[in-house]
């Protein structure tokens, strides 16, 4: 037992490992600071361990036992059997490496680690309650801190995380086993990820959402593609309705309720309830009024373009400081974090951040639609290059979809794009470059693209939209 | 529709010739006039070349890399469709500014005033405040603190390259930046205070604190003001470091003296040291500005007005020849003169003084001194009057001891003095000084008349001690030495009473002769004999005058003293 | 090349410890809970397990029995360090430390001597009950045949330990826990050391000379940057060895401005900062400008938490000393 209160002193704190936590670190330590990392759970934050990275090998899985089950126009005859532990041990193998790496990159870069829970005891201390083996709490004094708790799935009431059948995502991601029926509550991207895996794996998947479509930033021709595919799948849609309560079933399920606005009530028979309606920022415990932040009225915290609050020394970035709740955004946001607290001249200044929803067909967007182009003043051209016309995308048996991409008639700046389709996350990469450079479709038009491939319908739509394309008719 | 050409034109300077650089367009692309279609570079500068007409690029004549000479053809355009602008007069906007890794300000501030008249084939359409440039861009207008949004863009379609930053930081529009995305460097937290050494010095700041060394400036001595007057001042040593005593320090201090300035010729420990009369002595040099001319051919102390103070002189300037502007002069009132005027001040608002006058006939002193003046001269003794004076006064202090007192009245006492310590006063450059000798009645003519000269050297030499101007019981004023008959001396403060001579002259006297009153010519001697009445009424005044009188005008008497 | 870590002060007495023990088979650790529990500060973490139960010695709590076991250690010609737990339970081996462990040496005429290395956590400003946060160096600075290091910096810690291990006599080595995490700072990989008796700049500056050592040696800096921006130029000495003071460095720091003020946390009447002013006075009197300032704690029981931020001097309260020192 040690008497008193020693404080440890570090240039930058970090709260919390995720992809913007732990980025910002490394960056930090990089930068010549000394760097302190606190994390209360586990490295790589809920990306790494409960979100992007699972969900992304599950997805895999599940297309994979899919695609070879469907393959009988190659010649491929197969009926795979889905060992559903093993695919999730697989995962969790996945998931270990990533952690162990974040883990050793951090101590690589000199960045002091600590396991526990931090709190704030004023603007420049906090506190830190060890975890694990750790004896007791010690006190941090802070130059700088950089706060990246992150975010976790919105419990509604009524359907508690606590109960095994009710899942979040984590939960989802973690089955030992398919269930015969899963209902979810919400079709988000999360909700349609998951759709798409478990109706892959076998399960009867149902999905409640209270708006009239999936995907609600979506265009409509975009959502009406994914949707189709997932209904192919067997997925069935119940719209306008929202879930109000559970119940147990006589079979030894559960019952879900749902209610219209109107008061139509339904009922569904499952036997786990994921509920994915969204997430909300984690702020609980961290006592930011004491460092002088408040959040805003979603649980916030309000930052600037150079990822400050409203305490200059103290950053906010990813999933706490709002939207876009992206991994990506969390992980830039956490360099430029870390470089603002070294006195460099960095900011948040891109001029797009890209998304993507690993349904079935996959979405990639960045920018801006037509439609918001031509709200921010633009007169904005359109050009399109469907699947259907790629030779590549024919050779994988995926013609769904297409390339969307919008530009600004004038000048030809590629002000963004829509991708639906086969590896739409992966080609939305292209574009997203473009944006940035600020290049022309005549850039991208006359960048030689690699045939036959998925990226060349890239270029064509560029083509497109100068009414200039090749394989498909301009407009 | 015609196809134009051309010429690489005179870039100014006197240029010969030019590298071009970098193509800004290709055959095919559509230009504007005054759209930059070449970058050149000169001895002198990168500028950027445009289009003389509106049309197309027909054919580049030249690659990039080579060098061109001025006149020759590097482009050629299709022009005639829109109605193109002809062929003008066009030279190169670059003036050569500087020889720079960035294109030249004023080409670039030029060709962005051209595309500004060009409105809109370049402007980025602004309304959602969009601007299109790489990341690299972008940082770049963080660093140099540009705002991204104010700067022209010389890339197609108005995009922004790293030089089109630049040249907005040099060129001139330099707006600070409000941008959002943009901040400079200078925002970076302060760091804490490494605990490893910093060997951070005051790094050329002034310093705030007095230090040794700096004379003049700081410290209160006159040597400026006495410098200024003309006037020969001490010699101020101007060290940096001077080693005293804390207490010599504190006397420095006091004097208004810096200790760096006071000169010494002691050292201690390698270092110039000084003593607290060395100081004393350098402030009391300080106040004279000039130089003393001492008449020391009037062995006769002369004086004016008596009460000199005991202290130390305080630094002070005495005349100022040369004033700067108007004709009144201003003579700072300080040290010795203020420390008179302070004692006179004091003597004459606490003691009520009145004035006894009286004529001595001095006909018998006049022969007395005349006869004993040979055997003075063989004693290398000269004899004045002033020891048969004192002589007469101790004389009739004997008879009259209120004259040789001194007033306390806190104590409610009159101290009548055992000692007959006469001083008389000297009149110095310095101020008036009042050097004591003690005990006249113990010592013979001779000898007063010795110490009374060595005295009044000493207080000219201003070798006087303040012990030597101290312990006198009564004193003497002789006015007379310069001129002047009667005067109302103001007494010496703390005694009682004070005695002012006149000159010994020839004087109209009234004698008996032949039972006749008949008026001769007599030497006389003047007597002005203040006293504070609160001690000494007028009359005892009177009878002490007679006495004196008595014993100045019948010599022998002294030798029944 | 030589290599470096960043280290903690408390992690470079660690690797001061872990080196000498490495170098020399005659040192070894001794004290409560420095063996298996690896010490309570961790200073002594890992040690056990590498040189095992005979040279990292876990021993009852009674420190007149630490200090003395040392001393008879010593006297049979090893090299131990002890380590009391907080410098406030010295007292406890007062009576071994000045009775027997300064006098060993003139008692037997130079027949023994002690290498001996007396490790303690010193000094307030962690929220510690009684007895914690003491800052009593000057007892043992008054005591003949001790010497008195208090380092302020991970290198120094690591290379002053190494000194003091190799030093022929005791040392009383007091590591300022305040400081024991607060930063981390390059120390050597290698063994290297630095002398005992020694003091360093850490700042130079032509208006005052500012002496301090451990804990204080930070707000010191602060207070003197801050006074930089106002013109008064700082000159701040870090002693590292408190006894014997390195009176040169003292007087010549002293002789180049006139002006001294001396900061620590330890009570005012009777600290060192009392022998410092009668050194300066001794030996430099004639260059003094202004009286020697002390900026330090007060003659008082170290008060508990509530008062602690009063007592110990701030970068504000030392900055007022030196303005004093420089307005005289």
């Amino acid at each position: 037992m040690v008497v008193g209160d020693i404080a440890t002193g570090t240039e930058v704190l970090v709260i919390g490992a995720g992809p913007g936590g732990y980025v910002a670190a490394i960056r930090a330590a990089q930068e010549g600071l000394d760097t302190t990392l606190v994390e209360k759970d586990a490295y790589g934050g809920a990306c790494l361990n409960r979100g992007c990275i699972p969900s992304k090998a599950l997805i895999t899985g599940s297309g994979l036992a899919h695609e070879a089950g469907n393959a009988e126009s190659m010649g491929i005859h197969a009926d795979p059997a889905v060992d559903m532990g093993k695919m999730v041990e697989w995962k969790d193998g996945i998931v270990d490496r990533l952690t162990g790496g974040v883990e050793k990159l951090c101590k690589a870069n000199g960045v002091n680690l600590i396991e526990g829970t931090a709190s704030f005891v004023d603007e420049h201390t906090a506190r830190v309650a060890h975890g694990g083996e750790g004896q007791g709490s010690e006190s941090i004094e802070f130059e700088h801190a950089i706060v990246a708790t992150g975010s976790r799935p919105i419990q509604i009431p009524g359907f508690e995380f606590a109960e095994d059948h009710v899942w979040s995502s984590a939960e989802a991601l973690d089955a030992d086993s398919v269930p015969d029926r899963l209902g979810i509550v919400g079709g988000g991207y999360i909700g349609m990820e998951l759709a798409t895996t478990y109706a892959k794996l076998g399960a009867d998947v149902t999905v409640i959402e209270m708006l009239d479509d999936i995907l609600d930033p979506y265009e409509d021709d975009v959502k009406r593609i994914v949707r189709t595919r997932a209904e192919e799948l067997g997925v069935e849609f119940h719209f306008g309705e929202g879930a109000s309560e559970w119940s147990e079933a006589a079979d030894g399920g559960y019952l879900l309720h749902t209610e219209t606005e109107e008061g139509e009530e339904s009922t569904y028979g499952v036997d786990r309830i994921l509920v994915a309606v969204g997430r909300q920022p984690v702020t609980d415990g961290l006592d930011l009024e004491k460092a002088g932040i408040e959040t805003d009225d979603r649980g916030f915290i309000e930052t600037d373009d150079r990822t400050r609050s409203a305490v200059d020394h103290i950053h906010a970035v990813g999933d706490v400081a709002g939207d876009p709740m992206l991994a990506h955004a969390a992980s830039k946001e956490g360099i430029v974090a870390a470089e603002v607290t070294a006195g460099e001249p960095a900011a948040m200044d891109q001029q797009a951040i890209p998304a993507a929803v690993f349904t079935d067909p996959e979405i990639g967007t960045v920018g801006l639609t037509e439609e918001a182009a031509e709200a921010d003043g633009f007169d904005p051209v359109v050009g399109e290059m469907p699947f259907n016309a790629s030779g590549r995308a024919m050779t994988t048996g995926h013609t769904e979809g297409f390339v969307r991409i919008v530009a600004d008639d004038e000048t030809g700046f590629v002000l963004g794009a829509q991708i639906v389709g086969p590896e739409a996350s992966e080609l939305i990469a292209e574009v997203a470059l473009a944006i940035e450079m600020g290049a022309t479709l005549e850039d991208v038009a006359a960048t030689v693209h690699t045939h036959p491939t998925l990226a060349e319908a890239v270029m064509e739509a560029a083509e497109n939209a100068r009414g200039q394309a090749i394989h498909t008719l301009n407009r | 529709m015609t196809v134009e050409e051309f010429k690489l034109p005179d870039v100014g300077e006197g240029v010969a010739e030019g590298e071009l650089v970098t193509w800004l367009v290709a055959p095919g692309d559509r230009v504007e006039e005054d759209q930059p279609v070449a970058e050149v570079e000169t001895d002198k500068a990168l500028v950027e070349v445009p289009s003389s007409y509106d049309g197309t690029v027909e054919e580049l004549f030249v690659e990039e890399g080579d060098v061109v000479p001025v006149g020759d053809v590097i482009i050629s355009f299709r022009v005639g469709e829109d109605g193109d602008g002809g062929e003008t007069e066009v030279e190169a906007t670059g003036e050569p500014t500087r020889d720079s890794d960035a294109s030249a300000a004023e080409s670039t501030t030029g060709a962005s005033a051209e595309t500004e008249s060009e409105a809109d084939a370049r402007e980025p359409a602004t309304t959602s405040g969009r601007t299109f440039a790489p990341p690299s861009a972008r940082r770049l207008a963080r660093e140099l603190g540009v705002d991204i949004a104010a700067v022209d863009g010389s890339g197609p379609g108005g995009r922004i390259g790293e030089a089109d930053v630049r040249a907005h930081a040099e060129g001139g529009d330099g707006d600070s930046d409000d941008g959002p995305s943009v901040k400079s460097a200078s925002d970076a937290p302060d760091p804490k205070p490494a605990p490893t050494p910093t060997d951070t010095g005051s790094g050329g700041r002034k310093s705030a604190v007095k230090k040794r060394g700096t004379s003049g400036t700081d410290s209160g001595s006159e040597a400026a003001a006495a410098a200024s007057t003309g006037a020969a001042a001490p010699d101020s040593a101007g060290r940096e470091t001077t080693l005293a005593t804390p207490a010599t320090r504190k006397v420095a201090r006091e004097l208004g003296v810096d200790i760096d300035d006071v000169p010494t010729d002691e050292t201690r420990d390698g270092e110039a040291f000084v003593t607290g009369e060395a100081v004393r002595a350098y402030a009391e040099a300080l106040e004279s500005g000039a130089e003393a001319t001492v008449d020391a051919s009037t062995p006769e102390p002369s004086a004016v007005d008596v009460g000199a103070g005991h202290d130390g002189p305080d630094t002070g300037a005495t005349s100022d020849p040369s004033p700067p502007g108007s004709t009144d002069q201003t003579v700072p009132y300080r040290g010795v003169r203020r420390t008179i005027g302070k004692q006179m001040e004091r003597s004459k608002y606490t003691a009520p003084h009145v004035t006894h006058h009286d004529t001595a006939e001095v006909d018998a002193l006049v022969e007395a001194r005349e006869a004993l003046k040979p055997r003075a001269e063989e004693k290398d003794v000269t004899l004045t009057y002033m020891p048969f004076v004192m002589k007469a006064i101790v004389a009739g202090l004997k008879e009259y001891p209120y004259l040789n007192s001194e007033l306390r009245e806190d104590e409610e006492e009159i101290v009548l003095k055992d000692d007959y310590n006469l001083g008389i006063a000297v009149a110095t450059d310095a101020g008036l000084m009042v050097p004591v000798v003690e005990d006249v009645d113990e010592k013979g003519l001779f000898e007063l008349a010795e110490e009374v000269r060595h005295l009044a050297s000493r207080a000219r030499d201003r070798k006087l001690k303040p012990a030597e101007m101290k312990g006198g019981t009564f004193s003497i004023t002789n006015f007379g030495a310069i001129g002047g008959e009667y005067a109302t001396p103001i007494i010496n403060y703390p005694e009682t009473a004070i005695l002012g001579l006149g000159a010994i002259e020839e004087r109209p006297v009234v004698r008996e002769r032949d039972g006749t009153s008949e008026v001769v010519p007599a030497p006389t001697l003047p007597l002005s004999l203040s006293i504070d009445h609160r001690v000494i009424d007028g009359a005892v005044a009177a009878e002490f005058a007679n006495t004196v009188m008595e014993h100045l005008e019948h010599p022998l008497l002294l030798l029944s003293q | 090349m030589s290599q470096t870590q960043n280290l903690t002060v408390v992690q470079a007495v660690r690797d001061g410890l872990h080196t000498e023990m490495r170098e020399d088979d005659d040192v070894l650790v001794l004290g409560q809970d420095v063996g298996k529990n690896g010490g309570v500060f961790r200073a002594t973490e890992g040690l056990f397990d590498e040189f095992g139960g005979d040279r990292v010695v876990d021993t009852p709590l009674a420190e007149s029995g630490i200090v003395g076991c040392a001393v008879g250690m010593a006297a049979m010609g090893l090299k131990p360090v002890p380590e009391i737990q907080f410098s406030g339970f010295m007292y406890p081996g007062f009576d071994q430390i000045v009775s027997h462990m300064a006098r060993f040496r003139t008692r037997s005429r130079g027949r023994f001597n002690l290498p001996i290395t007396l490790r303690a956590p010193y000094g307030g400003g962690i929220r510690a009950p009684e007895h914690h946060s003491e800052s009593k160096e000057a007892f043992y600075a008054h005591e003949a045949g001790l010497k008195v290091v208090i380092p302020s910096t991970p290198s120094d810690a690591k290379g002053l330990l190494a000194a003091s291990i190799h030093d022929p006599d005791p040392v009383i080595f007091l590591e300022p826990k305040l400081i024991y995490r607060a930063f981390r700072d390059e120390v050597p990989e290698e063994p290297y050391t630095v002398p005992i008796g020694e003091a360093v700049t850490r700042r130079e500056g032509g208006d005052v000379a500012v002496f301090t050592y451990g804990a204080m040696t930070r707000p010191t800096l602060e207070a003197a940057e801050a006074l930089a921006a106002e013109g008064i130029d700082c000159e701040v000495v870090d002693l590292r060895t408190v006894s014997p003071l390195d009176r040169e460095a003292i007087i010549e720091a002293f002789e180049a401005t006139g002006r001294a003020v001396v900061v620590h946390e330890a009570p005012k009447t009777g600290g060192l900062a009392a022998e410092i002013t009668a050194i300066i006075q001794e030996e430099a009197l004639l260059y003094q400008e202004a009286p020697v300032k002390r900026v330090t704690g007060f003659d008082v029981p170290y008060p508990l938490y509530a008062l602690e931020d009063y007592y110990l001097p701030t970068a504000t309260r030392i900055g007022e000393g030196i303005r004093e020192a420089v307005e005289f």
